[in-house]
């Protein structure tokens, strides 16, 4: 099958920094994919990258078996929600309907009125007098009216309370349920979205430091306990990822190249939340970037 | 999206037709009254044989109105100050355009068709407000031969369309270059302000002006069409100017100086710009 997404050395330099360096990603069809990493990473330029809102400066992005592009074409199969889910306060939802029905050739208003009215969101109150989660469901209402192949989230549940959040979540899932609908969605918050998502890009640094399937990440990491001892050998036969070590015992979260032998170490499974942190402090203590960039199990 | 336009600027436009109506209903009132002032003189000045004498001592009105409609040369920036401005800034500052250019339309096409109407609508309401003042100002220009002057020239035909659109593309290039709705406003003002100034400037060195002379002893000033007056004063036989404080005394009491009484043939000097 070939990936929705694939993107090669994907690069995007403004003026002075580097937004995202040398990004080779790939997303298979029907994935709900978590986009995670410290702000300022890149997140939201990659989304833009993949949207066709930007160009990239090095590198080649592959969505959709073309190019992104500004073009009504490749829009029409791309649904893009922003951060804080920009809506026109002043107008209502029928507003918001009519808007896209003139602004895209495919376009399912029915849907949207439906959504809403299971929602019990009114159609013709203003947008600025709605709750944050009732806007973030209109938002999302509209974006999958476009009935988009590949929906690209970026940071949606920052401004929903939880409740919301996991409404929102809900409706996502429901929509991605048909297993055409590419979803990539950025967050910071990995324990928001881990049970929704089953693939996950992890950046940080503006490089790929992850990407893979959430199984096969969860299944090729493991976090290892023992008392304080050298861990050369473990070094040796698998890939330690982050070392906490107190004046008792050390945890090390590895990435494995096999069976851990030695019975000196507890053995536990990791959940993906631990996984993404071990990657990111990693980063953070300024080594590691090079070796484990690109890690992945589509590959 | 000429659809989300309208959507987004019914209330702006219903507002403004609303004023440009309110305009309307005044100078239709104020204007029918001086246009039957100024033909009912100009009937009773033809049985004289005399309408030199018109200016200066024929009242078309209250003089407030004429502050009024001064004060349209106000119309041609608000749209592009109040709409122009806004139209990508606004949208940026609150994020919607993400939602826009997101749609199936590009961002080329979302612009051009929005400025298009807000080019249109800058164009439209200054061009109304234009014809009413011309329309008003008609049996005033005749009265003075005021249509150049640089106060009613710059509000009357089709000058206020231009400075409309003129200030509406500023606006929208302001906002769309600044990114925030407040900067994009005030380098509105100021480049609409800016250009009134220079144009004021440019306009007498538009042409080569016509200098006219005139024996003070014969009857006023009277030009046979419009003029734009750079400017005037008085010379004696020989060419000699008077001193300016004298100068300045004659003009405002139009009476005959000292030094030009003194020969018959004095001369005095009309400069004027012709409309020809």
């Amino acid at each position: 099958m070939t990936p929705v997404i694939e993107t090669v050395g994907l690069t995007k330099r403004y003026r002075r920094v580097i937004a995202l360096s040398d990004c080779t990603i790939s997303v298979p069809e029907g994935r709900i994919s978590a986009l995670v990493g410290p702000n300022g990473a890149g997140k939201i330029t990659l989304l833009r990258l993949l949207a066709g809102l930007a160009a990239p400066t090095g590198g080649r992005a592959k969505v959709l078996g073309g190019p992104p592009r500004e073009d009504p074409a490749y829009l029409a199969e791309i649904g893009f929600l922003a951060q804080d889910i920009p809506l026109y306060r002043r107008l209502t939802a029928e507003d918001h309907i009519g808007i896209g029905a003139h602004l895209n050739s495919r376009w399912d208003g029915q849907l949207v009125r439906e959504r809403l009215a299971d929602l019990k969101i009114p159609l013709d109150r203003r947008a600025g007098t709605l709750s944050g989660g009732q806007c973030a469901q209109l938002a999302l209402a509209l974006t999958l009216a476009k009935r988009p192949r590949l929906l690209l989230l970026d940071e949606p549940l920052a401004a929903l309370d939880p409740l919301a959040r996991r409404d929102f979540l809900a409706a996502l899932a429901e929509a991605a349920a048909g297993g055409d609908l590419t979803i990539v969605l950025s967050s910071h918050l990995i324990a928001d979205i881990e049970r929704t998502c089953d693939h996950l890009i992890l950046l940080a640094e503006s490089r790929v430091q992850l990407c893979g399937d959430t199984e096969t990440l969860l299944a090729e990491h493991r976090v290892l306990t023992g008392p304080r001892k050298d861990t050369t050998a473990i070094a040796r036969a698998h890939t330690i990822v982050r070392e906490d070590t107190t004046a008792r015992q050390t945890t090390l979260l590895v990435k494995l190249n096999g069976p851990v032998i030695d019975p000196a170490w507890a053995v536990e499974e990791p959940n993906l939340e631990e996984i993404v942190l071990g990657y990111m402090s990693a980063d953070q203590a300024g080594h590691g970037t090079g070796r484990l960039s690109a890690v992945g199990g589509e590959r | 999206m000429t659809w989300v336009t309208w959507l987004q600027y019914r209330y702006q436009g219903a507002i403004a037709a609303a004023l440009v109506a309110v305009l309307a209903v005044v100078l239709l009132i104020t204007g029918l009254h001086a246009a039957q002032v100024w033909h009912s003189a100009l009937a009773g000045c033809a049985k004289s044989g005399s309408c030199a004498s018109l200016n200066g001592t024929l009242s078309l009105g209250n003089p407030a109105f004429t502050t009024l409609i001064l004060a349209t040369s106000a119309v041609p920036l608000l749209p592009g100050l109040f709409w122009g401005a806004p139209a990508v800034a606004s949208e940026l500052e609150t994020g919607t355009n993400q939602f826009a250019w997101t749609q199936s339309i590009t961002r080329r096409h979302w612009l051009a068709v929005k400025a298009g109407w807000l080019l249109l609508g800058a164009a439209v309401p200054a061009g109304a407000v234009s014809a009413l003042v011309t329309w008003w100002s008609g049996p005033d220009n005749a009265l003075t031969a005021g249509a150049f002057c640089a106060t009613r020239f710059d509000i009357t035909y089709i000058v206020p369309v231009g400075y409309a659109i003129f200030a509406m593309a500023l606006g929208i290039c302001a906002g769309t270059l600044l990114r925030r709705t407040l900067p994009a406003l005030a380098v509105t003002l100021a480049g609409f302000a800016a250009l009134r100034v220079l144009t004021t400037w440019l306009r007498p060195h538009y042409m080569t002006p016509v200098t006219a002379y005139y024996k003070v002893t014969a009857a006023a000033f009277t030009s046979a069409g419009p003029y734009l007056g750079i400017s005037q004063g008085f010379i004696g036989p020989n060419g000699q100017t008077p001193p300016s404080t004298s100068t300045e005394s004659v003009y405002n009491s139009m009476a005959v100086p000292a030094v030009c009484q003194q020969a018959n043939d004095a001369n005095s000097r009309w400069p004027y710009l012709s409309d020809r």
